[in-house]
């Protein structure tokens, strides 16, 4: 009996032990910054020079209408870009798996290529091909398809665009490769009884795949909505720091500029994070609910 | 266990010594941004330091992007990462001092002669009677032209080398466009910087001497109003971005550009344009007081942080290269002139032979250098204030608004931009 406790001592220690440096790096790397936010955001805080506001920056962020913009961006990026990509996943993922038989490993390739090229080197690409002058509007305009050169970045409807395809441009390969997984784990008896009781390939895809999809769409449009409330790259350089006349500003990049660019005001960017930390959790929150229903 | 532990133990304090070991040694670091230019004079600082102090290295570390981040990221984390010296743009500076008090070191008790400095360079740089900085280049500006394209709209180059006014360059633009089809200015779309100098040329300020926001002015109104009879004549070259907007000129795209002396080196990167550049005072604003053909682009100036380990080195060689009348040191100032179009602001170093030179590279060999030093005595200077980025973040999506034509009028310009840095600046 005491033998045994002395044991469970020991085994109890090496727990601790074993968890101890995921612990440590815990505290340092997220539960200090989160407390000491706490203290941050009650603050008007601009390099060393500090003094207390209480919730002086949350009453700020209710008036800051440019940040609200930025945020209304964000939603409007995330309503169009999200459900383009997720379809063109889909749609991909499906040709890739049943459809292609050749070379089906380069088309993979190809499309998920993208998403492990630098942000920053394809923003800058991006920004090179859609310029006013640039090799997008030249081949239109030579093929006739446009009479005068869009404004990719120069005008805020299409500045926003410019962002969408940037995005689909890379992120729908990242997709496609859950959706495949989740394909390939469909079990194939499922559509031999389906073809035995005579269901077409259309109605196979809309009452077989697509249910059993289901918990993989969920998750690729949940990391993809907490990456959208996070885009920040591709404002800052494809489109030069949320420009035209702000048309791309996104919540992230202006708490990134009001802390390192414009006015060193780390409280106020707190304030905002706080902001964006809420509206994220809400959403996973949510999308759980309404999709998740689906699986009883 | 134990054994293991008192290894690492040991093994820590030798690297912990070999840290104190290589503090000692001679060696400081120095930030900028731009190896063509900032980069390449400090170097040859460097260069002239080494011949009397060989002992002492300097490393010269290029931050093309982001720098005041990354330096902020720093300071935020009391000092860490941080080079020893490093270069500030003179617009972005009082954000700093005034932001982090007490984290440059006080040149003024180390000993510099501010007087030898321009004196629009050592106002920014000074907080009661403490001076930070070594004052670097100038940004005096002027009117690129490019002579062949004038000549090709049947104009005669010569007679516009003299000082111009607005509506005689948007004269000259019309004519240009409708016999060559091309614009006569390259335009940013992405930056303020053409508006603000064509308002500073006029002596034109953004803020009140107590540091609050006032765009509400004869100076900046006639600037927009002009910005605006620009667009609508068609002589504007939209582009943007740096990059965008170098190539529209370096190309041909546009016939000419406002920019500075530092813009030199851009330009001979393309020497196929040999002998058709010239450059022309910055044309004045007609109708406000105070108005000269003269204004300022940038220019940056150099800081040793207090907290820096080797401080004495570091002020030591900022002193004897960038501030002394040295021959070695005056050369050195010549030498920056030529290689990258560096212009500084050491006043007894403008007489150096490079000042006076005629450049090839220019329509009938200008005198470029020495021109843009003329211009530079009569640039008005300008007050930055610590919430200058904040104005420049407003006003440049109003001025995009503005030639999209939602908005519609200077005033409405001038509202918009006063609102929007309100936002941004929570002031």
């Amino acid at each position: 009996m005491n033998q045994k406790g002395s044991f469970a001592k020991y085994l109890n220690r090496m727990g601790w032990f074993f968890v101890a440096p995921a612990l440590i790096l815990f505290s340092v790397f997220m539960l200090y910054p989160i407390l000491s936010s706490l203290y941050l955001v009650t603050r008007k805080w601009k390099g060393f020079t500090d003094s207390f506001i209480g919730l002086g920056n949350f009453v700020r962020m209710a008036n800051d209408s440019l940040f609200w913009n930025a945020l209304g961006n964000n939603f409007f990026l995330m309503l169009i870009q999200i459900p383009i990509m997720v379809f063109l996943a889909l749609v991909l993922a499906v040709v890739l798996n049943q459809g292609i038989r050749r070379f089906r490993g380069a088309f993979r390739l190809m499309f998920f290529l993208p998403c492990v090229t630098s942000l920053v080197a394809y923003s800058i690409l991006f920004r090179i091909l859609l310029q006013t002058n640039g090799m997008a509007n030249n081949i239109m305009l030579d093929l006739n398809l446009l009479s005068e050169p869009i404004g990719w970045l120069n005008d805020s409807f299409w500045a926003k665009m410019t962002i969408i395809i940037a995005l689909t441009w890379r992120w729908t390969g990242y997709n496609m490769m859950f959706f495949l997984v989740g394909l390939q784990n469909i079990d194939s008896e499922i559509y031999e009884a389906a073809e035995v009781d005579g269901a077409s390939k259309i109605y196979q895809f809309f009452r077989i795949t697509l249910p059993l999809l289901v918990p993989v769409i969920l998750f690729s449009i949940v990391t993809s909505t907490s990456g959208m409330l996070q885009l920040f790259d591709e404002p800052n350089i494809l489109t030069n720091q949320g420009g035209p006349a702000n048309a791309t500003m996104t919540a992230a990049l202006y708490i990134y500029r009001q802390a390192f660019v414009i006015n060193s005001d780390f409280g106020y960017a707190t304030a905002l994070s706080y902001m964006i930390v809420i509206l994220a959790g809400l959403f996973a929150w949510l999308q759980i609910r309404l999709l998740g229903g689906n699986k009883k | 266990m134990k054994k293991t532990l008192t290894v690492l133990l040991a093994l820590a304090m030798f690297v912990g010594a070999a840290g104190l070991a290589s503090a000692q040694a001679k060696k400081i670091s120095i930030w900028c941004w731009d190896p063509n230019f900032n980069g390449y004079s400090m170097k040859e600082a460097a260069a002239v330091y080494n011949k009397a102090h060989p002992e002492v290295t300097i490393e010269i570390v290029d931050i093309p992007q982001g720098i005041e981040g990354k330096i902020e990221a720093g300071l935020m984390a009391g000092g860490a990462g941080l080079p020893d010296i490093a270069l500030f743009q003179d617009f972005q500076i009082e954000k700093f001092i005034t932001n982090y008090p007490g984290i440059f070191a006080d040149l003024k008790a180390a000993g510099v002669d501010y007087s030898q400095f321009a004196g629009y360079k050592v106002g920014i740089m000074s907080e009661g009677k403490k001076v930070y900085g070594i004052p670097f280049d100038t940004g005096s500006t002027g009117l690129y032209l490019r002579s062949d394209f004038l000549k090709d709209a049947g104009l005669n180059p010569d007679s516009y080398r003299k000082n111009l006014t607005w509506n005689e360059v948007i004269t000259l633009g019309k004519t240009v466009k409708a016999k060559t089809g091309k614009a006569l200015i390259a335009y940013d779309n992405t930056d303020y910087q053409f508006l603000r100098m064509i308002i500073q040329s006029a002596g034109g300020q953004f803020f009140k001497p107590d540091g609050s926001l006032d765009l509400n002015t004869a100076a900046t109104k006639a600037g927009l109003k002009v910005l605006k009879d620009m667009n609508d004549a068609g002589i504007l070259y939209m582009s943007e971005g740096w990059n965008n907007w170098v190539s529209a000129f370096n190309n041909g795209d546009a016939a000419g550009m406002v920019s500075a002396v530092w813009l030199i080196g851009t330009i001979k990167s393309q020497p196929a344009n040999a002998g058709k550049w010239m450059v022309v005072p910055t044309p004045s604003l007609v109708g406000v007081a105070g108005a000269q053909n003269a204004s300022n682009w940038g220019g940056s100036s150099w800081y040793v942080f207090e907290k820096s380990k080797n401080k004495a080195i570091a002020i030591d060689f900022m002193k004897s290269v960038w501030a002394s009348k040295d021959p070695a040191a005056l050369g050195f100032y010549n030498t920056i002139l030529k290689g990258a179009g560096a212009m500084g602001t050491y006043l007894p170093s403008r007489v150096g032979s490079n000042y006076t030179s005629k450049d090839e590279f220019f329509y009938k060999s200008q005198t470029v250098y020495a021109d843009f030093s003329k211009w530079m005595e009569k640039v008005p200077a300008l007050r930055y204030t610590a919430n200058f980025n904040a104005m420049g973040t407003a006003l440049t999506a109003s001025i995009q608004k503005y030639l999209k034509g939602d908005l519609k009028t200077p005033e409405a310009v001038i509202a918009d931009a006063t609102e929007g840095y309100k936002q941004v600046s929570g002031n």
